[in-house]
């Protein structure tokens, strides 16, 4: 059976597709009935995406040994034509580098509608979290340009309407920010894939070539041509690569996001719900850094080798200058935004670092980043939902009122600032190992980064958790009444998110060992290690 | 006995170890959650201590398993015992020069030589002492109710963060365990979350560790890169790769030793933040915002020493021979950040009031002695050939035991203090309640409150407390005298061959006289600011009211006391046993020589040196700090006990000396008292003023410019984009007129261009 199609794709994409279009035959005041249900039924679709995934990883479906898979060839490996004129087949599979992604999202989506259990109008909620997943994961099993992109596009959809209907008082203009700005980028990127495909030699392009244009979108083909003309020469050409490689690029680092291109995303998250960006910093980012690894750095290796400092100030001024912003910032979501630029600097700089160990520090960053900043943002929305403020101050003395809120609080911040034993710290430790081998001295600007973002974290914990004591007034609005905290659900989740955290903290290797695995046959490949 | 021999002993490390540190992790979560559950249950109070009594067993079990392994290593009397308990991280890595993907990893494992099993006995003794304390500390103070199980969860987390850090077996997870410590220490600090005060200090103690620890963590990826072509397959930051001495050889036949010592210069920053050494100091004061078992715990007893830790594990690197006299910078500057700190320390401490605070610098200072001892060890390890002269061998390995022996004897020592002070305050703060309470009897009508103002720490409020408190007294006389280092108890041992040696590599290092001279003068210091405190506190008639009607209440405190008194007074047994040989020396067992001769052996080093010069010299540190600084003490602070009331037999000598000095040698000190040092020692030097004046008005005010200029310049340019494109649209849009003649001009007129164009191309 096609598990990845059918199941990973398919199942939560149909699921979703069809509760949304019975929302919409449904007349208007009988919808709010439908909400239960609906979410009933998206959470089971997501807890088996999870089981799924989960049994992949142990092997129990399709016994696959995560360690011996190799570059550029995938297990779960489906191929069928789908527009034979062009040469586009919809063609998915998983390898070391996408499972995790795919594992991660798997694992958010019931995560994330735990902790908005209860979200508004949650009829139409909880299908477009669904939906969200599978274009996500669409995403990521695609091992075909023209499908990749479709749903590279498709999980602005599921986005878009999430902060526009969900979102805060300035959810029109955020919402529209975050559309035209990626797609712009996107469009730079597609022209990019487009002329990619012209430039394949017919004769290369593998028995799903177009039968019009004798050209092929199938990537892992794609792969296979340019590895094997990079070896001796360079692939398509040093100049096209480089061009190439700059215009695929801009569309991913625009969704990293990497300075200066990182503005929507403050105004995204700010205006979000929480369940958006859960999903928006736990896995769409992501697709950024997938995307480099997945197009460019597989097929321009030597345009990589080229512009290698390039993408290292890129990474740079992310880490530095976010955290330096980061300092600046009095709203509490507007700060945890701009920290995901900082941390997303990480991942440039692995991958700038050009050492398999700096491969693998980005890889964990993005899988290590996909765990604790969905637990930030749960913080900030419980914040909002229970104090009705995002600014910074608005409520202090947490530990005493709401101590759940105060204990997630600590914990996410403690997590995001790279704490040892839980998630973060490994890829960072293992980020300065290459950083250090490869820009020597440049290492001092990572070094700042790591100090101010714990000055950042400690300085909002100070105005939230500590002080207030006796005389603590809690927000405008808000005098006399009980004083909230964590409700059943956002308990859960923040229990779940926080022990993921550790269990990858304390035992990195679980997943770290695939990515490493995917890095080292990657550099034999692409760098030429013997 | 070198380097060399530290690797490949194959002596393994029990797997029960593991429980030394699991244990007490463990009992984190639960004491947290049950608190949470069970809070305000009288059997949660009563019975189980709020979590106390749960502590309380795993931190004895974890001292049963540290005692058996050290029994064990001992007996054993191997240089180190190692095992590995997990590969951690597993990675590939691009060789540079052949291309190569080789294969690495990053190994959770233990080592035992006899550093550990100093560190290790310190660490979990104390611990479970500490323990027993804040039983009686914590739980019988009304503020602590309901939040107790919170200080007994991150305690235990401390405690296995310390454990940890002692037994692991490489430098990356001694970094793990030491950042551990350091969110405890954060969480602990700011106990009391709801005073500003706290919070602040919780920051500061954690922002300021933390600049020393970006060094550190830069300083470790430094070292990985330098070993790692010796550790193809393993993991380049263990100590079995990076102590091993044909590594070293490679990497100095390679000529990266200068790179060496850079990465050991940024490691040692991160030692200088977590022992608090100047310049980033300014955290431990303040971080006696948190409860006083807290003060004992992290800022005498464990955290302090990681700093000590990091940097005595690098002597097999110092003295390796393949590295001979490469690190010789290194070593002086060590010894000179310690020389510096002892001295600022002691002189900050002359004021302090607060008694918890003039510990505080105390520590500080005692932390600079041995970092300017591992300083001066590390330079004769550095310079002298000891691998293979035997006279220098011993002077190497003493040099370097001393510096070791005085963490043992300062950290029994300071433990015990703290915990006197804990006492001191505990009851101040009863007797406190119970004369106020019968106050607000009294004058019932006018609602007088006077609580918010009275301060239990305030040395001005005591005094006379010799005789209500004499198991508090007793054991504050003995830390203080071990502080002091009077001759055969505790400090003694240890601090005469610090000071010994660090002249004695002056000789040979001009630049050493400078932390030499420092570490002398503050020997006198210690004497008076130590007296000081114990004159105030102890002697004289009661300052105030409610100094008069402190007594000893609960047993849980005076316990621990009565633990570390014979531990101090002992110390002349360990000594016996050639500690300070020992701790230095990898090759020799514990008591080689005989109880006799090794007393003998000590003493010659600590006492009566051969060489007229160090014989000399110690005789003035030791009249530096047993007359003149105690007699100057006693001459401004001492005095008799109040009429009626009597010490301990013990006790009143100290005390009536103390007033015959006072009565006849009283001077006038309110001049000096009122000048400008006094006024900058109060102000801790301005430091703290600095530090904040920076953050505030640089870092804070240029991450605001940033935010600004990101809000105004990178996202004002795509909103620039974004109008211009809309502006643009809009003119376009003006010409949609939906008027026909309109059209059809524009019709003809395009028309008209593309004949054009076209007849151009052609």
């Amino acid at each position: 059976m096609d598990l990845v199609s059918i199941v990973l794709v398919g199942l939560p994409m149909v699921v979703s597709l069809l509760l949304l279009s019975l929302v919409g035959l449904v007349p208007a005041a009988l919808r709010p009935r439908l909400a239960v249900p609906m979410r009933l039924v998206t959470f089971v679709v997501g807890v088996v995406l999870f089981l799924v995934t989960t049994g992949m990883f142990f092997g129990t479906l399709g016994e696959v040994d995560w360690l011996g898979i190799g570059f550029n060839t995938y297990v779960f490996e489906e191929q069928y034509t789908w527009i034979e004129s062009l040469g586009v087949t919809w063609h998915v599979g998983l390898d070391a580098l996408s499972f995790p992604m795919v594992w991660l999202t798997a694992f958010l989506l019931p995560v994330t509608q735990i902790a908005t259990w209860n979200e508004k109008r949650g009829e139409v909620y909880h299908p477009l979290i669904l939906l969200m997943g599978a274009t996500l994961i669409g995403v990521f099993v695609s091992l075909d340009l023209f499908m990749f992109y479709i749903f590279w596009e498709l999980t602005l959809i599921p986005m878009f309407f999430l902060i526009l209907k969900w979102g805060g008082a300035e959810r029109r203009y955020a919402a529209q920010k975050f559309f035209i700005y990626t797609f712009t980028a996107s469009v730079v990127m597609l022209l990019g894939l487009v002329t990619l495909y012209f430039l394949q030699q017919p004769t290369q392009a593998g028995a799903y070539a177009g039968s019009f244009t004798g050209r092929s979108f199938d990537l892992v083909n794609l792969s296979e041509v340019a590895m094997a003309a990079n070896t001796d020469g360079v692939f398509l050409g040093k100049t096209m690569q480089a061009v190439l490689f700059v215009m695929l690029m801009l569309g991913f680092l625009v969704k990293l996001p990497a300075a200066p291109f990182h503005t929507w995303l403050p105004d995204a998250h700010v205006q979000a719900p929480t369940g958006g960006s859960m999903l928006l910093a736990g896995v769409m980012l992501k697709m950024g850094a997938y995307g480099m690894f997945r197009i460019p750095v597989t097929l321009f290796p030597h345009a990589l080798e080229q512009f290698q400092f390039a993408l290292m100030l890129f990474g740079f001024v992310s880490l530095v200058y976010g955290a330096i912003v980061c300092l600046g910032q009095t709203n509490l979501k507007k700060m945890v935004a701009y920290s995901s630029v900082s941390h997303m600097g990480v991942i440039l700089l692995g991958i700038a670092s050009q050492q398999p160990i700096g491969y693998a520090a980005a890889l964990f960053m993005m899988f290590a980043h996909g765990i604790i900043s969905p637990m930030l943002f749960a913080v900030c929305g419980a914040f909002k939902h229970h104090y009705h403020s995002m600014e910074i101050g608005a409520m202090r003395g947490m530990a005493k009122h709401s101590p759940w809120i105060a204990t997630s609080m600590m914990f996410g911040w403690m997590a995001s600032l790279g704490l040892p034993l839980l998630a973060g710290f490994v890829a960072e430790f293992m980020l300065l190992v290459a950083y250090w081998a490869t820009f020597g001295w440049w290492i001092l600007g990572p070094g700042l980064a790591l100090a101010i973002t714990a000055a950042y974290y400690l300085w909002s914990m100070q105005r939230t958790i500590f002080e207030g004591g006796e005389a603590t007034q809690p927000p405008a609005g808000m005098e006399g009444k009980p004083i909230p905290d964590l409700d059943t659900s956002e308990k859960v989740a923040m229990l779940i998110l926080a022990a993921a955290t550790v269990l990858f903290g304390i035992f990195p290797f679980i997943a770290l060992d695939m990515m490493d695995a995917w890095t080292q046959a990657a550099f034999v490949v692409l760098f030429g290690g013997a | 006995m070198s380097a060399e021999t530290v690797s490949g002993t194959g002596l393994e490390v029990p797997s029960f170890a593991l429980l030394i540190i699991l244990l007490p992790m463990l009992a984190f979560p639960v004491i947290l959650l049950l608190g949470r559950l069970f809070n305000g249950k009288d059997w949660w109070r009563g019975a189980l201590k709020e979590g106390g009594l749960i502590a309380l067993p795993v931190m004895a079990a974890s001292l049963i398993a540290s005692l058996a392994v050290i029994r064990r290593f001992i007996g054993e009397t191997s240089a180190s015992a190692t095992s590995t308990v997990m590969h951690w991280v597993n990675f590939a890595w691009q060789d540079a020069a052949t291309g190569e993907i080789q294969l690495f990893s990053m190994d959770f494992g233990f080592y035992v030589d006899h550093t550990t099993v100093m560190l290790l006995f310190v660490a979990s003794f104390l611990c479970l002492l500490i323990n027993i304390f804040s039983i009686g500390y914590m739980n019988t103070d009304p503020v602590n109710d309901n939040r107790n199980h919170r200080f007994y969860a991150e305690f235990v987390l401390f405690c296995s963060g310390m454990l940890g850090m002692v037994l692991s077996d490489s430098f990356l997870w001694l970094f793990i365990f030491w950042e551990l410590m350091g969110l405890c220490s954060y969480l602990l600090i700011g106990f009391y979350y709801e005073r500003p005060s706290a919070a602040y200090a919780a920051k500061k103690a954690f922002l300021t560790t933390r600049v020393g620890d970006v060094f550190l963590v830069i300083g470790l990826a430094m070292l990985w890169n330098l070993f790692q072509p010796h550790a193809v397959g393993g993991d380049a930051l263990a100590y079995s790769v990076v102590f091993d001495g044909a590594n070293l050889q490679a990497i100095a036949d390679a000529g990266k030793s200068g790179a060496l010592q850079l990465a050991l210069g940024f490691m040692f920053i991160g030692a200088v933040g977590k022992s608090a050494q100047f310049p980033l100091h300014v955290w431990l004061p303040d971080a006696m915002e948190g409860p006083t078992p807290v003060s004992a715990l992290i800022h005498a007893a464990t955290m302090v020493n990681a700093g000590l830790y990091l940097v005595a594990r690098m002597f097999p690197i110092f003295g390796a021979e393949a590295m001979h006299g490469a690190f010789t910078d290194l070593a002086f500057l060590i010894a000179l950040v310690g020389g510096i700190t002892a001295c600022m320390a002691a002189l900050i401490a002359f004021v302090q009031m607060d008694l918890k605070k003039v510990l505080a610098y105390s520590t500080m200072s005692q932390l600079a002695y041995i970092f300017t001892g591992l300083g001066a060890a590390l330079w004769l390890a550095n310079s002298l050939d000891w691998h293979h002269d035997d006279a220098a061998h011993t002077i190497v390995v003493v040099a370097f035991g001393a510096a070791l022996f005085h963490l043992f004897n300062h950290a029994m020592a300071k433990g015990m203090l703290f915990m006197a002070s804990g006492s001191v305050i505990h009851e101040m703060h009863h007797a406190h309640h119970d004369v106020h309470h019968h106050h607000d009897h009294d004058e019932h009508h006018d609602g007088h409150h006077e609580e918010d103002h009275f301060d239990a720490q305030s040395m001005a409020n005591m005094g006379g407390l010799a005789s209500k408190l004499p198991i508090t007294a007793t054991a504050m006389l003995v830390g203080s005298a071990s502080i002091i280092g009077l001759p055969l108890i505790g400090g003694f041992w240890s601090k005469e061959g610090i000071i010994a040696n660090t002249w004695r590599v002056a000789l040979e290092d001009p630049r050493f006289f400078l932390p030499a001279i420092l570490v002398l003068v503050t020997a006198g210091m210690t004497g008076f600011y130590m007296s000081r405190m114990w004159f105030m506190t102890f002697a004289g008639k009661p300052k105030t009211e409610v100094a008069a009607h402190v007594h000893e209440q609960t047993p849980w405190i005076p316990i621990p006391l009565l633990v570390l008194i014979p531990m101090s007074l002992s110390a002349i047994v360990f000594a016996s046993l050639e500690a300070t040989h020992y701790l230095g020396d990898t090759g020799s067992h514990l008591g080689e020589m005989g109880l006799l001769d090794g007393f003998l052996y000590e003493m010659e080093h600590a006492f009566a040196n051969h060489d007229p010069f160090f014989l000399v010299l110690t005789y003035i540190a030791i009249g530096l700090s047993l007359v003149v600084g105690p007699m100057a003490a006693m001459a401004l602070y001492g005095g008799q006990l109040a009429d009626g009331e009597e010490a301990k037999p013990w006790l009143k000598p100290f005390v009536s000396l103390s007033a015959r000095v006072n009565k006849r040698h009283r001077f006038d000190n309110t001049a000096l008292a009122e000048g400008s040092l006094a006024t900058a020692l109060q102000e801790r030097l301005y430091f703290d003023a600095w530090y904040d004046a920076a953050c505030e008005k640089i870092v804070a005010g240029f991450s605001n410019l940033a935010a600004v200029f990101d809000r105004r310049v990178v996202d004002g340019a795509i909103k620039g984009i974004e109008s211009g494109s809309q502006s643009t649209s809009r003119q376009v849009r003006s010409l949609t007129t939906g008027s026909a003649r309109d059209y059809i001009m524009m019709a003809a007129l395009g028309t008209l261009l593309i004949a054009l164009v076209l007849w151009g191309v052609a």
